[in-house]
């Protein structure tokens, strides 16, 4: 018999705030342990939740991505269950009115196009981590992760593949990063997927018995993972294996199998109910317009006008696979207006520091006017490429550095002062009258020569254009 | 009340009754369960559920982070801590 | 905080005592349960930060039922108090014996207004949201609110006056200019409504007309009014305050601070032997049946409901307050309890809670004056205190 797979995705998505979603601590990863934690986040009685609009914000802008209906009046729940990670006992999440409902993903796969319907995006608090201790035979809690803001986008069960899976998960921490909710950063935890699986004969519309893997943070685990379900649920249809059950199942990556998870919140009732500490949240038509009207173009739009302006595929794919590189291309197009410059310093000379940083791209801080400025000094021949790269390094390092007044406070002005540069060419040519001969001699290789000397002592700021004539002329007349 | 359902009670929330206890619990539910038919004979289909008491106006705070109080702070009255952390015993993964 | 010493006493001129459910950085907060038992808070509910900015200072903390839902502070785990035989509020008792000009209480289920009632006192509850909760233990945190015991009227408002006020760390505190409301009254009260389905003792009955004859000399006119869906609101509170302490006390696990166990191995133990040793017979019992009312199969049937009546309960309000100022109920409907009273029925407080569920359930504001409770529309407050100022001035 043939089976098809139906799946369907809960991803926890940590959004990208500086504070934590009911209480100023700070949400950055990492830290010593318990070191971003107020009472509040420790459980302790007498604090109330008061909600970061922050966190609103970037729920909005998850569902305007994802092509979601905003309900402009949502509310906040409380979900009960006893583990230590969970320093109230409860959770504060989106159970009755989440802020985003309805939506559609689409998706791109070796069979073509394939829109997946998004259910809802709830927001939520996150929960703290555990670190099991051997020789104290023990757990530890830390509490720093509590009370991070995060998303859930759930989808309905319209994905039919593992392939199908990871280019929803692909697409989607485009979008999010592209619009600045998330980082996305599977391998930090700041986005996680729980797979709901199950499997049924072909044509039939009857789902079958449905297990869920939890907290998968690596696309290849989740390949592998769904692989090996497929395979697991098909073999107990076909050959009796094992009796399928709902269930919650742990993927093991490196035994390469899954088993299901005993403990936790598997059992029980969360018992929710609205939390009355939190007002609903009403989002008038201001709130919704500036949310709206801060959400970047698809990253495929700005690739189609950025070849529009004359960027190769290749360029324009490159830049608009991040935001930050986006951004900072249109700011400095919009001053030097050149588009093949601005792509090339940012491709290669920016990227370049970038990476001796060991950045990732959306750490990108440079100011694109900043650049752009610099980029028509250069294209001007106010300052020499070589000076220009030392500007740009300087502005990595101080981003309100204004190029044009550096470059004159430093001395990487072009001067095409004829008399000047004569000077100096002179003085080059007495010091090294034997390369001056062998290029009258035939050998191009001496121009190049004394035209590096030249250059030197001119500390790069000289057209080198000029700089070549002039050298050539005197040459000649001597 | 059904026996199972306090037994599941008990477990959700971490409490164990003794027999009189119980007896006493059985009472109260049973006293509780009577009530409601108080509030059952007021017909509620086209009454919306009430929340929140006063219509106050959604209170945000700005994405500012603020640092309140140190770990040690914290942790003074704890049970039992280890190099920072919370300690209690072992989990099964 | 604003310690009330000897060398205090000069520069301060007045003097409150804050039941156990107000955090206090100085003082121990245990919420008359063993499981907070010498807990240091750290930090100070805005009420205190705001009386200490007024010079008034704290003589100490009061004793309260265990998370404030009993009626008459018998589930304390420090012991009931008692006088002369009857069951006694700690805060109430040092009020009236002039230990202190005023009590700052948690007001959870309506045991400041029942301890007023009894004990000849004048109480207000102020309208909900207009006295930040910040740093206030919670327990049932839909309807509670902080409320203040005195010996008179003007007291109280003068007490209200500085602990009232819009609070950015609490997300239900209403604007400023809303909260300065309670502080002005803005309409007489000249009109009112005596509920009389409510069952009360003697004592009770003869403090209603009592009130009703001093009043009615000073033009205030007084109409029965059977009020009979008022009942319901008991019933309805019962189960939401109930879930919410459910709710509000699982953060008490044994894990982070607070009482745990001596004897456990497994996570399980930890948790089940610490909250089973560390909390007493009536919160178990609330925590238990408010967890059955938010089960999936009672949410709709039984929470929800209780939703639901609460809005029945406020349009009935609603609906007096457009031919009356306020509303009169009885304070409580027995008048002293004795602790053997308690032992005969351990729930008491979930069927003595009838008077003053209404106003709970609702969060409109409440005075209690001459043994009576006199419920007003929301921000009416100033006026429900000049009201029982003119019952303090016999009708004139």
């Amino acid at each position: 018999m043939k089976y098809e797979t139906v799946i369907g995705l809960e991803v926890h998505i940590e959004l990208a705030t500086e504070s934590k979603i009911f209480c100023s601590c700070s949400a950055k990863f990492g830290g010593e342990q318990n070191d971003h934690v107020c009472p509040a986040c420790c459980g302790m009685p007498g604090m109330l939740p008061v909600v970061n609009k922050h966190v609103v914000d970037l729920g909005m802008a998850a569902g305007m991505m994802l092509n979601c209906h905003i309900n402009r009046t949502t509310t906040f729940d409380k979900k009960s269950y006893y583990y230590p990670d969970l320093p109230c006992s409860y959770q504060t999440t989106q159970w009755f009115s989440p802020i985003c409902v309805n939506g559609t993903l689409q998706i791109e796969t070796s069979k073509g196009k394939k829109d997946i319907r998004i259910k809802q995006i709830h927001m939520e608090e996150d929960a703290g981590k555990l670190v099991h201790d051997d020789w104290t035979n023990t757990s530890l809690v830390d509490f720093n992760r509590t009370s991070v803001p995060l998303i859930e986008i759930v989808s309905q069960p319209d994905l039919s593949s593992a392939e199908e899976v990871v280019a929803y998960l692909e697409r989607l921490r485009s979008l999010l990063r592209f619009a600045k909710v998330s980082e996305c950063r599977m391998e930090q935890g700041s986005m996680r997927c729980d797979v709901n699986l199950s499997i049924r004969p072909e044509g039939s519309d009857k789902l079958g018995v449905r297990t869920e893997m939890k907290n998968m943070n690596s696309i290849s685990a989740i390949t592998r993972a769904i692989e090996y379900e497929v395979s697991r649920h098909i073999d107990a249809l076909e050959n009796g294996t094992e009796e399928l059950v709902q269930e919650t199942r742990r993927w093991d990556d490196i035994k390469g199998k899954s088993f299901a998870m005993r403990n936790k919140e598997t059992a029980g009732d969360y018992r929710y109910f609205p939390d009355p500490n939190v007002m609903p949240i009403v989002i008038d038509d201001e709130w919704f317009d500036s949310v709206k009207n801060a959400l970047p173009e698809f990253p495929e739009i700005k690739k189609a006008k950025y070849i529009e302006l004359g960027l190769s595929e290749y360029d324009a794919g490159m830049l608009s696979e991040s935001i930050s590189l986006c951004e900072c291309f249109e700011a400095a197009y919009e001053v030097c207006k050149s588009a093949k410059e601005v792509a090339n310093w940012l491709i290669s000379d920016c990227m370049n520091i970038v990476n001796k940083k060991q950045w990732t791209v959306d750490m990108l801080n440079l100011d694109g006017k900043s650049l752009g400025m610099l980029i028509s000094l250069v294209m001007e021949g106010k300052v020499g490429r070589t000076n220009g790269k030392k500007i740009l390094e300087a502005m990595f390092d101080d981003s309100s550095i204004n190029p044009g007044e550096y470059a004159e406070q430093n001395g990487f002005i072009v001067s095409n002062d004829t008399s000047l540069i004569e000077s100096v060419i002179k003085e080059v040519m007495a010091q090294d009258e034997k390369s001056v001969t062998d290029y009258k001699n035939g050998k191009e290789k001496a121009l190049m020569a004394l035209f590096g000397k030249c250059m030197r002592q001119l500390k790069g700021n000289c057209d080198p254009q000029l700089l070549q004539k002039l050298l050539i002329d005197c040459i000649n007349k001597a | 009340m059904e026996k199972e359902t306090l037994i599941k009670l008990e477990k959700l929330n971490q409490l164990r009754l003794d027999d009189t206890q119980k007896i006493s619990v059985i009472d109260f539910f049973a006293k509780r369960d009577s009530e409601m038919e108080i509030i059952n004979s007021i017909d509620t289909k086209n009454t919306e559920r009430m929340v929140h008491v006063m219509p106050i106006l959604t209170v945000v705070r700005d994405d500012v982070e603020k640092k309140l109080f140190t770990r040690d702070q914290l942790q003074k009255g704890a049970p039992e801590t280890m190099d920072g952390y919370w300690q209690v015993p072992r989990l099964v993964e | 905080m604003k310690l009330f010493t000897a060398e205090t006493e000069v520069k301060t001129q007045k003097k409150v005592v804050l039941d156990d459910m107000i955090l206090t950085k100085d003082l121990p907060t245990c919420a008359g349960s063993k499981m907070l038992d010498g807990y240091m808070s750290l930090f100070d509910a805005q009420v205190v930060t705001k009386l200490s900015e007024a010079q008034i200072g704290i003589c100490g903390k009061a004793n309260v039922g265990e998370f404030a839902i009993d009626l008459l502070g018998e589930t304390s785990y420090y012991g009931a108090c008692t006088n002369d035989g009857k069951l006694v509020s700690a805060s109430a008792e040092i009020v009236k014996t002039g230990k202190a000009d005023a009590a700052i209480v948690l007001d959870v289920n309506g045991a400041p207004r029942r301890a007023a009632a009894q004990s000849d006192l004048v109480y207000i509850k102020p309208t909900y949201g207009t006295v930040s909760r910040y740093g206030t233990i919670p327990a049932a945190c839909s309807g509670e609110t902080v409320g203040v015991i005195s010996t008179t009227a003007n007291q109280c408002k003068e007490i209200l006056g500085i602990i009232a006020g819009h609070d950015d760390k609490d997300g239900t505190s209403h604007a400023d200019t809303v909260c300065q409301k309670i502080k002005t009254s803005s309409e007489k009260i000249t009109k009112i409504a005596l509920i009389s389905a409510f069952n009360v003792d003697s004592d009770t009955a003869a403090k209603i007309d009592n009130f009703k004859t001093v009043i009615e000399k000073s033009g205030v006119s007084c109409h029965t009014v059977e009020g009979e869906k008022l009942l319901c609101a008991r019933v309805a509170w019962n189960i939401l305050m109930s879930a919410e302490l459910c709710n509000n006390v699982s953060r008490y696990d044994g894990i982070k601070y607070g009482h745990r166990a001596s004897e456990y191995t497994t996570i399980g133990e930890l948790y089940t032997n610490s909250r089973t040793e560390a909390f007493g017979d009536l919160l178990k019992t609330a925590i238990l049946y408010g967890s059955d009312t938010l089960s999936t199969e009672n949410y709709m049937k039984v929470y929800d409901k209780a939703l639901r009546i609460r809005r029945v309960v406020a349009e009935y309000f609603d609906e007096l307050f457009k031919e009356y100022d306020a509303v009169l109920l009885p304070g409580c409907s027995k008048s002293f309890y004795t602790e053997k009273d308690i032992e005969t029925n351990k729930y008491i407080s979930f069927e003595e809670n009838a008077c003053t569920a209404p106003a709970s359930i609702t969060g409109l504001p409440a005075v209690v004056a001459g043994g009576v409770q006199i419920v007003g529309k929301a921000f009416s407050d100033a006026g429900l205190l000049d009201l029982a100022e003119i019952y303090e001035k016999g009708g004139k």
